[in-house]
This record gives structure tokens, C-alpha cells and sequence, in this order.
């Protein structure tokens, strides 16, 4: 890869690290620094009924005695050395909390993805193919209705049809694979509909080019047409969408573990929350942070690698203009 | 057709045309645009198909490669080879496409696709030969690459279409076209995005190719110079139904048609001689330039650009002076540093070296304020009447605006201003209270010149004013603004690439290269003894073909300054 490349590839790590810095930095004075401090309200609630020595010892334990620029960079180091410090529900240590939810949620958020973009896919290719009469405009209306119902009823109907009434996967055994691709797809349908939407109109944009028709002119099959040419400049932008949905994705599958009852990162957030268990949900917050970011990194990285079209910055290559036709005169190019 | 008919055309008879029309007619929904169309193109011959936008020329091409949108409908006849093609079903019509019809686009810029490489869309028009060795596929595709000019085929073959210039781009498409061999080429307009010289290099190779190859040409194009160069036949479309057609000769030297006459006296190639009365005045201006300082002087001007920490010189110790009442012609191709030269001359940029006057104020190394007052009589006339009114405001707010800006007069003596410049470019008060886009291409340009005149400025910088127009809109426009010279005395920088018309309307000449100006006359000097290599190949670029038609009396002037007809 070119120079340039590494040059931007560079600048854009740069910025990513920046933006986790930042959000993290963002979410530890929130939580600490605004009055109404919620960890000593925690501890200082007579129902919990903590001793003034106790109150002490997990002051000292939590490092909430030092000063707060310290506190955040001892917490800011242990989150980049994996240390994410300690519950205060549970006392064990957060990242332990979170390895253990994690794989569940890791798998049914790549599965809710995979089935948004199969969904999608096929969506938009029965919209370049199906005939009008076979209700093409239909399918065209597919995504607005995917996206106007929440996931959590998508959810509640599948659980009822395909869990009680025709008993494809049992409720009580959530992390079974039935119950998983059922969880999936209630992920999957609304994001689906946001792909759907840009692939199709993309496939409309493209098949109505120049370049299209003259494809067309030159003998191309309907389907070499959509496969050769269309296809990817269409799927292209897509990459960026399907980085932007990462954090639906992620939003998503809290509810939805909840509705379907699997224990995920979804659960433990619900748990935590619900227990003001601070030091958790500033990890999982981050954590959050950090996926966004890196994903869309990915997505901005692999993007100049698939377009030619894509300058950048720095790298720009001067059009050619009709000084550069320096074609030679036809005479002399005339093969004899 | 019954078999045995198809086994008598079959036969081919040698004197059967190769493409025949008959009785058809296209509509988009239920808005018809061609209307019982019939011509026959005989095997190796070339026909060409002229008319104005909305003709219907593209429409008719787009129904014989049956690539009209899915709205559009065909009805009538088009045999090739003497087999019908509008009722063939979609499959038995495919392997005509490319293989026996080809295409050649309008606009080669997007007619590749942009994500993929020459090479690789090539291919798809190789996979049509029956050769069946992907090598030897390659190599004929390669091999054509040259044969169409492109100097370096693997080059050009590992290229993105983003890569290369707007010429080799439709070089490739051409031999994309003629690569399966077709015996009939379909070129809807193949030059109008493209620069004069490289217009005149890409229609040599149609030509070319026509001859070697034996391939017959159908040719749609808006240009009736290239048509009487490059035609054997012609078919004059007006409003989707033919006006006239027959041989080129007999079409030129005898047009029959109240619109084909007219087209003819339009197109600047046929008429250089059209406006001489009205340009006498300047002439006389010019021949009296040595009592008189120059109304515009250009000293030495030059400016760099710094693109990516190169320098770019767009322009290029430029030196020129306009007498009062005259009009002067930046011509040059694309690139060359015309636009640069009259941002300069507009104050829109500044100079790095060099001297700007307008009427004895200099123009560099002033403010925007101090600006204003030479603003005042200096005005613009852009290209693009299409993009450069507001469409959310009405036409008298349009034209008023200038008025408003530099607060001159009571709210009544503006609006008779407008009014005044309004019957000035012959457009009628009924039309004050329009929007821009309720107005046709050439009312628009009218809109725009009457929004330049407001200010009663002296000198009006004309970018090229009527490429956007078809030619007897632009011969409207053109007749406008001569007959506005006369009357008002003003001074124009006219700036185009199209050498007939600066010929038709401009007293001095300045040729453009590489943001030098390499050669400067009067137009009489510049057209009839060029000095220059450069100002050759522009002049050699204007269709020649269309010498042998060409009048050299001016035309009867039409009556302009009437009310125009409410499009």
C-alpha cells in the first residue's frame, strides 16, 4: 500500500485513541465529579446498612479518598492493563463480570448482524428482479415496516409463535441454537431495514448510470450486469452503514437478551444499573466506546482499499486533461 | 414473419439496408417523443440523425438498441439485417447487442464504471468473440486498444476509468464498440463532452474504422458541421417527427424545410459571415485604437497555484488590451487558463505579478470594497443559464437585485430599469413575475445578460454564454448581444472554445495554451493566416466538411426583438 495510505491509516488511529480518551475520560467525571456523588449516596443509604469502618475500607479500597485527577489515572490505567477495578455489588473484579456475559452477547450480536445483511440482501435483490406484478413494490416497503416495529415485539411474537405455539426451541433454554437464530433475527429485522434502504437505493442510482446502460449495450445479461457491476460500487457505502449500526447492534441486544432471557452483557447491565454499581457500568461503557470506535476504523480503513475512486488527502492525483491525450495520430497507429 | 419469408431475407439481397425504420414512434408513459420515424442506413454508409434538445435523435438510438428506460415504449418497425428487433423477446434480442450492433456513448466520463478496471470491463466485450482462450482474448483486446490510438494498451488496460482523460476514455469505448466486429455502430453524440481538437481526432477514427472495418454508422448528433463532414445521409428531427431528410448534398445545398433552413443559417460553422453588419461598429473602433487608450488593459499577469506543494502556473505572463465597443475572444481548450484569466480580470483573484486596468482603474491589489465601484461597470455573464439564477426567487427580483445592492435610484426609477433592460434582450413584461425554471434554456441567458445590463456597466465578460444552448438558441442569444454592442457601445471579453463562433461575433483574437497566450490578432489574422501550430490544430478542429456549404453573405437578420413565444 502507498505511503499516503499509512498516512491517513495514521491519522485516523491517532483520532480513534483520542475519541476512546475522551469518552472515557467524559464518563468518569460524570460519574464523579458532579454533585450528588452516587457512590457515597450508595454507601451512605442506611438501608444498605454499612458500618462508618466499612464505609472506610471501601472508600480506601475504590481509591475514591484521592484526588480525582489520580483516581482517573489509576483507573484509566487499569482499564488499559485489563484491571477494571471491583464491584460494588458482587465484589469481584468487573472484567471478570464481563468476560463471562461477553462470548453470549458476542454471538448473538455477529448473528443478528449476519441475518440483518441476508435479509437485506435478499430484499434488494428482489427488488432489482422481481417482476412489478410479483410484488416488487411490496418488498419495497418491507424496510419502513422493519424498522417502525421494535425489536422487543418482533421478539415477544417469535418467542410465542416458534417457542410455545410450534415449539421449534424451548423458552427455558435460551442459550440452545434454536432459541439463538430466533434471538438473532428479532435483532436483525429493524437493522436490516437500514442496509436494505441504502442498498436498494444505491441499486437504483447505479442501474440507472451511463455505465449501465452502455454495459447493457454491449451485451451484458441482466444478472452479469448485477454481479459484475453493480454490485459492489452499490454495497460499498454499506460498509460505513453497517459500522454506524454497531452501536443499534449492540443497544439491541441488551433488550433483546432481556426479552429472550439469555444472560448476556445486556443482563449484567440491567443488574447493574438497577444496583448503581458504578465501577461496572463505566466498563461496559467504555467497552461500548471502544467497539464503536474500532469498528468504524475498520470501516474507514478497508474503504480506500475497495474504492479506486477515493482520494486521499494528499494523495491527490491530478485528473488528466486533454493535454494528456497524447495519443498519436491515427495514421500512425494504424496497424498494418 | 413466416419461415419462408425470413429465409428470402435470409438471402440478403445485396441492395436490403442494413437498418430500416419504419412508422416509429416512442412514447414515456403517455407522453409520446417520436413520432412515425422511418429511415433506411445501407451497409457500410453512415447516417446522421440532427435535431435540437428533445428532438427525440437520442430516443430513436436508445429504441434501435432497445435501451430506452423502463417507462418507454416503442411501437413500429426496426429491422436489421431484415429481422425485425422490437418484437424479438428479450433473450433471442441480446445477441445483437455488441456483437452485431455496437454503442458508442454521449458522456465517456460515466460511461465505465468507475469501480472497476478497463481492463476487466473489456474483457466483457471480448467474451463476445468466439475465441475461446482468455489470452488470446486479451491480446485481440489490446491489439484494438492500439488500433483506436491509445498509445499504451497495458497501461490502459490495468487503468481505472477515473485515470484517464475524457478522450482515451472514449477511444476505449469505441473500441470496446467495434471490438466484436459489428456491422452497425450506434454513436449518440460521441464528442459533445469533449474538447474541439480531441473532437476532430475522435471523429477521424469513427471514420477510420468505418472504412477498415466496414461498419455502418448511425450518428446522432446536435452539430450539423459534423453531420455535413462525416455523413452520407441525414434525417432532420424536430419534436420527434422527421422535418426532412435525404442525401447530405441535397440537404445542405438545398434544404427544402422551414426548420432545416433555419438550422443551417444557426450553426455558426455554415455562417461566418452572418453578423458582419452588426460587427462594423467595432471595427471601426478597432481601426481607430491608436487615438484611443484601451478600455480593458491586461500587463503581464501571472498566477500560480500551489496544488499538493506543487506549483501550478494557470496563468502565464498574459498581456492583452480591448478597445471600447469591441469584442475580444479568449479561446483555448480546456485547462488552458481562460476561466483563471477573466476570474483575474474580475477581481476574484489576484495576480501574483502583473497590472489589471478596467477603463483606466486598476483592478489588482484592490478590496472587495474598494472593488465595487469598478464592479459597477464590469459584469458576468456565466456559462450555465441553468445553475446560476436563484430558482426560489421570481425574474424582476433577479435582475433587480444588482440595482438593490449598490442602492441606486427610487424603488419606481428600478423598476423601470428592469423593464428597461427586459424589452433591451427582448424578453416580455409578461414574464417579470416567473421563476427561473418556468423559462425556457434561451430565456434564461436572456434573464441573465438583462440582470448584467441593469447596472449599464461597459464591459460585459462573457464565459462561454451559450455552450448550454442549442444552436438557434444561440443564435438567438449571439444576435442579442451584438445588436446591445451597437446600441449601447458596450465591450465584451468573450470566452469559448468554439473557434466558428468566436469567428461569427469577436473583432480581436487571444489563443490560450497552458495558460500562455500564444498567439493574438484580429480575428482576420487568426482565422485567415494563423502563425501557430496550436492555432492550426484549433482551426483544422472546426469541421471542414461543412467549408463546401458554408455562406460567406450574411443572412437576412431576423426580426429578434419581438416578444418571444411562451414555451
Amino acid at each position: 500500500m502507498s505511503k499516503a495510505y499509512f498516512n491517513y491509516a495514521g491519522k485516523r488511529l491517532l483520532q480513534a485513541i483520542v475519541v476512546i480518551l475522551l469518552s472515557y475520560v467524559f464518563t468518569f467525571v460524570v460519574v464523579s465529579i458532579l454533585p450528588g456523588d452516587p457512590i457515597t449516596n450508595v454507601l451512605n443509604n442506611p438501608q444498605n446498612g454499612f458500618t462508618p469502618d466499612e464505609i472506610k475500607e471501601i472508600i480506601a479500597a475504590q481509591g475514591l479518598d484521592k484526588p480525582i485527577p489520580v483516581q482517573l489515572w489509576n483507573a484509566f490505567s487499569g482499564f488499559l492493563t485489563g484491571d477494571l477495578g471491583l464491584s460494588m455489588r458482587t465484589n469481584r473484579p468487573v472484567a471478570t463480570l464481563i468476560a463471562e456475559v461477553l462470548p453470549s452477547t458476542l454471538v448473538l450480536a455477529s448473528a443478528g448482524l449476519a441475518v440483518a445483511l441476508l435479509l437485506a440482501a435478499i430484499i434488494a435483490y428482489g427488488t432489482q428482479f422481481l417482476p412489478q406484478r410479483f410484488g416488487q413494490g411490496l418488498l419495497r416497503g418491507f424496510p419502513s415496516l422493519f424498522l417502525s416495529v421494535p425489536n422487543f415485539v418482533i421478539g415477544l411474537v417469535l418467542i410465542h409463535l416458534f417457542g410455545f405455539q410450534l415449539g421449534v426451541f424451548r423458552v427455558i433454554e435460551p442459550d440452545s441454537f434454536w432459541a439463538t437464530l430466533f434471538a438473532a433475527i428479532a435483532l436483525g429485522i429493524p437493522i436490516s431495514a437500514q442496509i436494505a434502504e441504502v442498498l436498494i437505493a444505491n441499486l437504483d442510482h447505479e442501474s440507472g448510470q451511463d455505465y449501465a446502460t452502455v454495459a447493457r449495450g454491449r451485451g451484458l445479461s441482466q444478472m452479469r450486469l448485477f454481479v459484475k457491476h453493480l454490485l459492489k460500487p452499490s454495497s460499498l457505502p454499506v460498509i460505513t452503514v453497517v459500522a454506524l449500526t454497531i452501536g443499534e447492534l449492540l443497544g439491541g441486544s441488551l433488550i433483546t437478551e432481556t426479552v429472550f432471557g439469555r444472560n448476556g452483557l445486556g443482563s449484567l447491565v440491567q443488574r447493574s444499573v438497577s444496583t448503581q454499581d458504578l465501577p461496572v457500568l463505566q466498563a461496559v461503557v467504555s467497552l461500548a466506546a471502544v467497539v464503536f470506535v474500532v469498528v468504524n476504523l475498520i470501516a474507514d480503513l478497508t474503504y480506500p482499499l475497495l474504492d479506486p475512486r477515493v482520494k486521499l488527502l494528499g494523495t491527490q492525483q491530478r485528473r488528466p486533461t486533454t493535454a494528456d491525450d497524447s495519443s498519436l495520430p491515427i495514421s500512425k497507429a494504424v496497424t498494418p | 414473419m413466416a419461415p419462408q419469408d425470413r429465409l428470402t431475407t435470409f438471402l440478403n439481397r445485396p441492395s436490403s439496408p442494413l437498418l430500416r425504420a419504419e412508422g416509429l414512434s416512442v412514447a414515456y408513459g403517455t407522453h409520446r417523443v417520436v413520432t412515425n420515424v422511418g429511415f433506411e442506413l445501407g451497409r457500410g454508409k453512415s447516417l446522421a440523425l440532427i435535431g435540437e434538445s428533445g428532438s427525440g435523435k437520442s430516443t430513436i438510438a436508445r429504441a434501435v438498441l432497445r435501451l430506452l428506460p423502463a417507462t418507454g415504449h416503442a411501437t413500429g418497425r426496426v429491422e436489421f439485417d431484415g429481422e425485425e428487433l422490437l418484437g424479438l423477446p428479450g433473450r433471442r434480442f441480446r445477441p445483437f447487442r455488441g456483437r452485431r450492433i455496437g454503442f458508442v456513448p454521449q458522456d465517456p466520463g460515466n460511461s465505465l464504471n468507475p469501480v472497476r478496471t478497463i481492463g476487466a470491463q473489456a474483457m466483457e466485450a471480448a467474451s463476445l468473440l468466439d475465441e475461446p482462450h482468455k489470452a488470446l482474448r486479451k491480446a485481440l483486446v489490446l491489439e484494438t486498444f492500439a488500433q483506436v490510438g491509445l498509445d499504451n494498451p497495458q497501461r490502459v488496460y490495468d487503468s481505472y476509468p477515473h485515470q484517464l482523460s475524457g478522450g482515451m476514455l472514449q477511444r476505449v469505448l469505441i473500441g470496446l464498440a467495434v471490438l466484436p466486429r459489428p456491422s452497425l455502430l450506434v454513436a449518440d453524440e460521441p464528442t459533445s463532452a469533449l474538447d474541439v481538437t480531441i473532437q476532430k481526432r475522435i471523429l477521424d477514427l469513427l471514420s477510420k474504422l468505418r472504412e477498415e472495418l466496414q461498419i455502418s454508422l448511425l450518428l446522432i448528433t446536435h452539430d450539423l458541421a459534423i453531420a455535413a463532414e462525416r455523413a452520407d445521409s441525414i434525417v432532420v428531427l424536430k419534436d420527434g417527427a422527421i422535418q426532412e431528410a435525404g442525401s447530405t448534398a441535397t440537404v445542405f445545398s438545398a434544404p427544402s424545410s422551414f426548420y432545416a433552413r433555419k438550422l443551417h443559417g444557426d450553426v455558426p460553422a455554415l455562417n461566418p459571415d452572418r453578423y458582419r453588419p452588426l460587427r462594423e461598429p467595432g471595427f471601426r473602433h478597432l481601426d481607430a485604437r491608436r487615438e484611443k487608450t484601451p478600455k480593458i488593459e491586461v500587463r503581464g499577469v501571472t498566477k500560480n497555484f500551489t496544488v499538493d506543494g506543487k506549483v501550478l502556473t494557470a496563468v502565464n505572463d498574459v498581456s492583452f488590451d480591448v478597445q471600447a465597443g469591441t469584442t475580444h475572444a479568449l479561446v483555448g481548450e480546456s485547462g488552458s487558463g481562460k476561466t483563471t484569466a477573466i476570474r483575474l480580470l474580475l477581481g476574484l483573484e489576484q495576480p501574483d505579478t502583473g497590472k489589471i486596468a478596467v477603463g483606466g482603474e486598476q483592478v489588482n491589489g484592490k478590496s472587495p470594497e474598494q472593488l465595487r465601484s469598478v464592479w459597477r461597470h464590469l459584469q458576468l455573464v456565466y456559462q450555465n443559464p441553468f445553475t446560476s439564477l436563484d430558482p426560489t426567487w421570481n425574474v424582476e427580483k433577479i435582475v433587480r437585485e444588482p440595482l438593490d445592492r449598490f442602492k441606486i435610484g427610487t424603488d419606481q426609477e428600478r423598476a423601470l430599469a428592469v423593464r428597461k433592460a427586459f424589452a433591451d434582450v427582448g424578453l416580455g413584461e409578461h414574464l417579470l413575475s416567473r421563476k427561473p425554471a418556468a423559462l425556457s434554456g434561451g430565456q434564461r441567458q436572456r434573464v441573465a445578460i438583462a440582470r448584467s445590463l441593469v447596472l449599464k456597466p461597459d464591459v460585459i465578460v462573457l464565459d462561454e454564454p451559450t455552450s448550454a444552448l442549442d444552436v438557434s438558441v444561440q443564435a438567438d442569444i449571439v444576435e442579442v448581444l451584438l445588436s446591445l454592442q451597437v446600441k449601447l457601445g458596450l465591450t465584451y471579453i468573450f470566452v469559448s472554445h468554439d473557434l466558428a463562433l468566436v469567428r461569427q461575433l469577436a473583432h480581436t483574437v487571444s489563443v490560450m495554451q497552458r495558460g500562455r497566450i500564444v498567439e493574438h490578432g484580429t480575428v482576420g489574422e487568426i482565422f485567415d493566416t494563423p502563425r501557430q501550430p496550436y492555432t492550426r490544430s484549433l482551426l483544422e478542429s472546426i469541421p471542414s466538411g461543412a467549408a463546401r456549404f458554408a455562406r460567406t453573405q450574411p443572412l437576412q437578420q431576423r426580426q429578434i426583438f419581438n416578444e418571444e413565444k411562451i414555451a
